[in-house]
Parts: structure tokens; C-alpha cells; sequence
């Protein structure tokens, strides 16, 4: 996009989304919100910094075989996590993590973690589904280089 | 069910005739953002914010982007 307005107020008010993102992501034991709302606004955030300042600037700070390594490494520890939390429960074997205190951000045991990894799944996910839209296919995606 | 709640309702219902019956793409799919903001404050005054959120950001937010996409694709909008 050519607009210079479009672009110093969009790369000034973009760190404030993910901030608030982040936070969306971070209290979503407490507050309302979770993993997928953040994860949604973050995705948001990135979409709107690829199209205000396009492709080639988009494509160089988020690359695409980091990014799909994030999200598949956050899918696996997700699966193993959760798996945990479900075993542990059925059998009732000891928590390692612990409750916390409640009420405060450390507290829900694998809640937050959990919360973490399903967000930057989301993210990346809606930043690749924005990206196929556009071009048409995931260009540069080897994930040799 | 109080008043505001009945207008918000309203402008959803004519919303979204109004976005089926509209011509130009582009305006549809603006008067589907409203709908959708609309949603939103509808979700938050029946005490869901956490559902307000997720409408605010996927249905106004990205699926307009990806209508907005779709346009520009099919060239019915220039750059």
C-alpha cells in the first residue's frame, strides 16, 4: 500500500495490538480471553503489518520455515502437554507443576503454557491462511535453506 | 430485554438483508463488518466478552481481510 499515513500510524499502533494480544493470551486463565482470541488478534497484527507494508518487507522479517517451525513445534509440545495433563488426572499421579496461588498469573497449573502454544498456533496459522489467499501458494516455503 | 439491546438487534437484521440485497461487493462486505461489530456488542451485553473478542477479531477482522482479498483477486476493486 502507497499511503504514508496508512503506514507511520499502522507501524506506530501495531506494537500496542500485540501487546494487547499478548496480554489477552497471557491472562486468559483469569480475565476473558485464551489462547484462540489472542492468538486471532495476533495473527490480526501480522496480517495487517504484511499488507500496510507489503510482501517483500513481510516476507524478510517473518520467514515462512521459521514460522512453520514455531507452529509445529508448538502443535507437538501442545499434544504432549495436554496428554500429560490428561494422564495425570486419570491416574491422579503427583502434579509437578503445582496450583500456584490463586488469583495471581501463576497460578491454573498447565493452564497458561497450554494457553501460550495454542496462541502462537493460532497466529501463525491465520497469518498462513491470509498469505495463501494472496499469492495463491506459500513461495519460499523449503525449509532447507 | 431492554431497549438497546432490541436496536442492535434491528440494525444486525437490516444488516444483513441489506448485505445480501446489495450490488457493489465491496459495500456488502463493509455492511458485513457492521454486522459482525454488532454481533459483538451484542455478545458483550449478554455477558460474553470472551466471545465479544473472538467475534471482534475473526469476524470483523480476518474474514473481511479474506473477503477483502478475494475481491481484489477476481479484480472487482483496484489496488
Amino acid at each position: 500500500m502507497k499511503s504514508s499515513i496508512i503506514q507511520n500510524i499502522t507501524n506506530l499502533i501495531l506494537p500496542f495490538i500485540q501487546v494487547f494480544g499478548i496480554y489477552v493470551i497471557l491472562f486468559g486463565h483469569l480475565s476473558p480471553g485464551g489462547g484462540f482470541a489472542g492468538g486471532s488478534i495476533l495473527g490480526a497484527s501480522l496480517i495487517l503489518f504484511r499488507f500496510v507494508n507489503g510482501s517483500d518487507v513481510a516476507d524478510a522479517k517473518f520467514k515462512y520455515h521459521y514460522l512453520l517451525r514455531f507452529a509445529c513445534s508448538a502443535l507437538v509440545l501442545y499434544g504432549v502437554m495436554k496428554g500429560y495433563v490428561f494422564a495425570s488426572a486419570f491416574l491422579g499421579l503427583h502434579d509437578v507443576i503445582g496450583i500456584g496461588t490463586p488469583g495471581t498469573l501463576l497460578s491454573g497449573g498447565f493452564i497458561m503454557p497450554l494457553n501460550v502454544l495454542v496462541g502462537l498456533v493460532v497466529a501463525i496459522t491465520f497469518y498462513f491462511i491470509a498469505v495463501l489467499f494472496e499469492e495463491g501458494e506459500l513461495e519460499h516455503a523449503d525449509l532447507m535453506e | 430485554m431492554d431497549i438497546f439491546n432490541i436496536i442492535v438487534l434491528i440494525i444486525m437484521i437490516v444488516g444483513s438483508v441489506a448485505a445480501a440485497a446489495s450490488k457493489n461487493l465491496l459495500g456488502s462486505v463493509i455492511i458485513f463488518m457492521v454486522y459482525s461489530l454488532m454481533m459483538a456488542i451484542l455478545w458483550q451485553r449478554m455477558n460474553a466478552p470472551d466471545l465479544a473478542i473472538t467475534e471482534a477479531a475473526v469476524g470483523a477482522g480476518i474474514t473481511s481481510i479474506l473477503f477483502i482479498i478475494a475481491l481484489r483477486k477476481t479484480k472487482e476493486i483496484r489496488k
